[in-house]
């Protein structure tokens, strides 16, 4: 049965749709992520789920009970869903403890004295914050505060975690590790939440499943993995990363068991099969999106792979990076964006062969 | 820190001071001491006069047997005087009157902050200048006004009780505790809305979101988040009405004496004008008294918020949850409309009706007259109390900005010596009553040399006037600069401007609001003025309140009416200036 269930939901202010028609099933204990860009409609969608925002259509549905159905003007106000949440700003009230913080929930629901001493240091000790509990609030660094915030929302064990940005405000390298952490927690736990950020290598590394949202729709609802290498479309393919698109021209397509389409095209420079979400007819203009990491170059014109895809052409710039070496090669398919390790360091102007793996490019629609 | 950079900039445009290894003395003490030191000395030098000097002879008149100037001896009878168990009343009466119109007065301003700040009622940002526009009325004239409608014997209200009941009894007398707690309420009320309509706004929304989803109600959540993080704040204004409830003096004056109420500030006086001989020790010992009183309220002031102002405030750009009142939005917008109409239109219609008829009090059609309005017209001494007014409004308004904007720079912007002593200087006539300020400066007057005669003249209440305008107008630019980041100056002078050059093109430029919302307020201050102008104006330097008072107590309530009109309608031209001029609103206060 479906954690949170949102039918059609809308919000409208005035004329603007801020989400339009959104509809998603979260599975109970599944860790789903809303994905997009400021202003998608992604944290509007997770206030209308909390409460703290009234849906303008469509049913919202918490472990099989409607909490929000604006047909029926029906609304419960945020208190009464059962929720966790944490906020972008972790909202810790400075005039209360660590403690105090975290007992809040318990105190609203009136729980005995002790029980409460109990959970509160259950859930701090789940945080690893238990010898935090007597400091007051502002005291605690933006960690501590989010640890807190996160302790504060399972202490009650509500039905569902919502978490709103919960790592922008965390430096970088706070920012991997505590999520993580938070991963790990929740999988220890088993507790459905549902996630918003804009950053798409926290929502890859730490979701089931991500929605990616752009102007109040829903683009793309699938696995980490399924939305970074078959997107289902351009703007999906050019959310994460830079990817290369190649455009192409179908001359054929064939429907494939696991539900996806073999197109045959005839793109600039090559001809080929290559994968795509949904059938194409043929003749139809496809781009070809090949990732800079799936592409590689050769100096010497020696292609291992018989079935590669290929281009000669000339590097126009190239960047070190560190971890690896960004190329920009200017061939009869386009300036293209290539990822090589950092010791291949082909000469700016030098001719190279540009070698990509055919399993790694993905056809969208143009 | 600008400055620390400022002076790095200058030492290394001047190459001699770097290469020249050994300067000469002279050299050396003129760079050091320059137009910086000289300023700060300047600064301490005008803030002294306008403050320690006065206070230092309050000190030395408490204890001085005779009147300023006169021959004497020095006593502790003026503090023996003051220890008398009536005085014991006046003090309970001055606490007691304060804490009453404070309390209802907090809880008021917290209602209505909330109905404009979180509610959807209709009209709110007309309904907030509404709301406000008693605090920049003129105490004595809505004085004089609920002196007419609620005196007992032909006040209006009790008129129009008595024609709709058909009853024989007053039921309102101002002239009463309560009337003297209703008046101060009417301007606690928008003062202390002021103040708490900015925290209510600024609140990070997620602080209440949080708790709704913790599963806290509406009205739970209001109670044990958004009213604990208000209450430092909340206490700090609880305290700031208090002291100024303690300092106030039209209210008690007009219905407080008729009534045989007596306050600390009526007491200082009524013993210099209401007695055979004046008694200015006894004054003197009894400002010192006060003094003490409002010294230990800052004092408390200090260790109740010390380290208990939580920063609610993110920089963000939150718009504050609203509540949906529904059909209810109709009854807070009446609310505020009723409160509008008690403390403004009320006072207005009450001095318009009064201006048109022969006495007051006595309403027929055959008493309907214009000869009020020729008479103020055809009256020098009134002309005379409007130009002195206007020209203390103007010349006073500026100046104290002026010195506030430079004082404000000093303490915020700069790590100059003496940065603190400005500070504090400026701060202290906060401490002093316009009452206390006016026997100061009485005093302080008297015993300058003879070559400077200040006391008599126009100037004596311009600089009181600027005395009291002083923290007030710290205060206003303080903030301002405070907002402006530090980097917007270093910026433009990493980018080749001069200090001065970035002074007016970047701080002046970016801080003139603030310094036009802080001259109206000062001169709404100046015009409104009358404990201390009381006290030191003179036959030729009177202003329009001192002018106002006279006229009442001859009994002249119709001609009092006609200048109060004007002078509402001043106020008013001036606050609407002020709203559609000054449309940032870097702060309302």
């Amino acid at each position: 049965m479906a954690a949170i269930t949102l039918e059609n939901v809308s919000r409208h202010f005035g004329a603007v749709a801020a989400v339009d028609n959104v509809s998603l099933n979260v599975e109970a204990g599944e860790f789903v992520t809303l994905l997009g860009p400021s202003g998608c409609g992604k944290t509007t969608t997770l206030r209308m789920v909390a409460g703290l925002e009234q849906n303008t259509g469509g049913r919202i549905g918490i472990d099989g009970q409607i909490v929000s159905d604006a047909a029926a003007k029906f609304f419960m106000p945020p208190e009464r869903r059962m929720l966790g949440m944490v906020f972008q700003s972790y909202a810790i009230w400075p005039h209360m403890t660590v403690f105090d913080n975290v007992a809040y929930p318990l105190r609203i629901r009136r729980r005995p004295a002790n029980e409460i001493q109990e959970r509160v240091k259950g859930a701090l000790r789940l945080v690893e914050m238990e010898n935090f509990a007597d400091r007051p609030a502002p005291a605690l660094s933006g960690g501590q505060q989010q640890r807190v915030a996160i302790a504060r929302a399972l202490v009650f064990e509500p039905r569902v975690l919502l978490l709103d940005e919960p790592l922008s405000n965390l430096d970088a390298r706070l920012r991997t590790q505590t999520g993580d952490e938070f991963r790990s927690l929740q999988k220890r736990l088993g507790i459905t939440s549902l996630y918003v950020t804009h950053d798409q290598s926290e929502a890859m590394a730490l979701s089931d499943r991500v929605v990616v949202m752009h102007s109040g729709h829903i683009l793309q609802i699938g696995s980490p993995e399924d939305i970074y290498r078959h997107p289902t479309s351009r703007g999906v393919a050019a959310f994460f990363g830079s990817p290369n698109f190649l455009p192409s021209q179908v001359t054929q397509c064939t429907q494939q068991a696991n539900g996806s389409f073999l197109l045959t095209l005839d793109g600039p420079g090559w001809t080929g099969p290559c994968g795509c979400s949904s059938a194409q007819p043929a003749g139809a203009q496809v781009v070809v999106m090949i990732r800079s990491e799936n592409m590689g170059v050769s100096t010497d014109g020696a292609v291992q792979a018989a079935d590669a895809m290929t281009w000669k052409g000339q590097v126009v710039q190239s960047i070190f990076r560190g971890t690896h070496r960004s190329l920009i090669v200017e061939t009869p398919a386009g300036r293209l964006n290539i990822d090589v390790p950092a010791v291949t360091n082909p000469e700016t102007g030098s001719t190279v062969t540009v070698v990509a793996d055919r399993q790694a490019a993905w056809a969208t629609p143009a | 820190m600008t400055d620390d950079t400022a002076g790095a900039l200058r030492s290394s445009s001047t190459p001699a001071s770097k290469l020249g290894g050994v300067d000469n003395v002279g050299f050396r003490l003129a760079r050091y001491f320059t137009g910086r030191d000289a300023l700060v000395l300047a600064l301490i030098a005008i803030l002294g006069f306008l403050a320690v000097y006065p206070l230092t002879m309050l000190f030395y008149g408490s204890l001085h047997s005779t009147p300023p100037g006169m021959a004497g001896e020095f006593n502790l009878d003026g503090y023996r005087s003051i220890m008398t168990a009536s005085n014991v009343i006046v003090l309970l009466n001055t606490i007691g009157i304060s804490l009453g119109k404070t309390i209802p007065a907090l809880l008021l301003a917290v209602f209505l902050s909330w109905i404009i700040a979180r509610t959807d009622t209709p009209y709110r940002d007309k309904l907030e200048v509404l709301i406000t526009l008693p605090f920049f009325v003129p105490p004595i004239l809505t004085a004089m006004a609920w002196g007419m409608l609620g005196n007992p014997q032909v006040g209006l209200l009790n008129q129009v009780w008595k024609w709709a009941t058909g009853s024989t009894v007053s039921p309102i007398n101002v002239y009463s505790y309560g009337g003297v707690i209703w008046h101060q309420l009417q301007y606690s009320t928008p003062f202390l809305f002021l103040f708490i309509v900015d925290i209510f706004r600024a609140m990070d929304p997620s602080l209440e979101e949080s708790s709704r989803m913790c599963g806290a109600s509406r009205w739970r959540t209001f109670r044990a988040i958004t009213l604990m993080l208000m209450l430092p704040a909340l206490t700090n204004s609880f305290i700031l009405s208090f002291i100024r409830g303690i300092e106030n003096f039209e209210s008690p004056l007009f219905f407080g004496t008729p009534a045989k109420i007596t306050v600390i500030t009526t007491e200082i006086y009524n013993s210099i004008n209401h007695r055979a001989t004046p008694d200015y020790q006894y004054a003197t010992a009894l400002s010192f008294a006060i003094m003490a009183l409002m010294f230990l309220l800052v004092l408390w002031q200090w260790y109740v918020l010390r380290g208990r102002s939580f920063s609610t405030v993110t920089g963000k750009g939150y718009s504050p949850n609203v509540m949906k009142l529904g059909p209810w939005k109709w009854v807070t917008f009446g609310f505020c409309v009723l409160f509008f109409f008690i403390t403004v239109v009320l006072p207005i219609g009450q001095l318009a009706i009064g201006s048109f008829f022969k006495f007051f009090g006595f309403y027929s059609y055959d008493m309907l007259t214009l000869e009020h309005y020729t008479a103020v017209f055809g009256n020098s001494e009134i002309w005379r109390g409007f130009w002195n007014t206007m020209l203390l409004g103007l010349v006073g308004a500026t100046a104290t900005m002026f010195l506030g904007a430079i004082v404000a720079y000093v303490s915020i912007r700069t790590r100059w010596r003496g940065r603190r002593l400005i500070d504090a200087l400026a701060w202290l006539p906060w401490l002093m009553p316009g009452m206390v300020l006016g026997i100061g400066f009485l005093w302080a007057f008297a015993m300058l040399p003879g070559p400077i005669p200040i006391y008599g003249t126009i100037w004596a209440l311009l600089l009181a006037y600027m005395a009291l305008g002083t923290p007030v107008s710290v205060r206003v630019m303080s903030s301002a600069y405070a907002q402006l980041s530090f980097d917007l100056e270093e910026c433009s002078r990493v980018h080749g401007a001069t200090f001065f050059q970035t002074l007016w093109r970047i701080l002046i430029a970016l801080a003139w609001p603030s310094f036009a919302v802080g001259w109206v307020l000062a001169f709404f201050g100046i015009m409104r003025e009358l404990s201390a102008s009381i006290l030191l104006y003179s036959v030729g330097s009177e202003v329009l309140s001192v002018v106002l008072l006279r006229l009442w107590s001859n009994g002249q309530a119709e001609q009092v009416s006609v200048i109060g009109l004007f002078m509402m309608l001043l106020v008013i031209v001036f606050r609407w200036a002020q709203l559609r001029f000054i449309k940032s609103r870097i702060s309302t206060l």
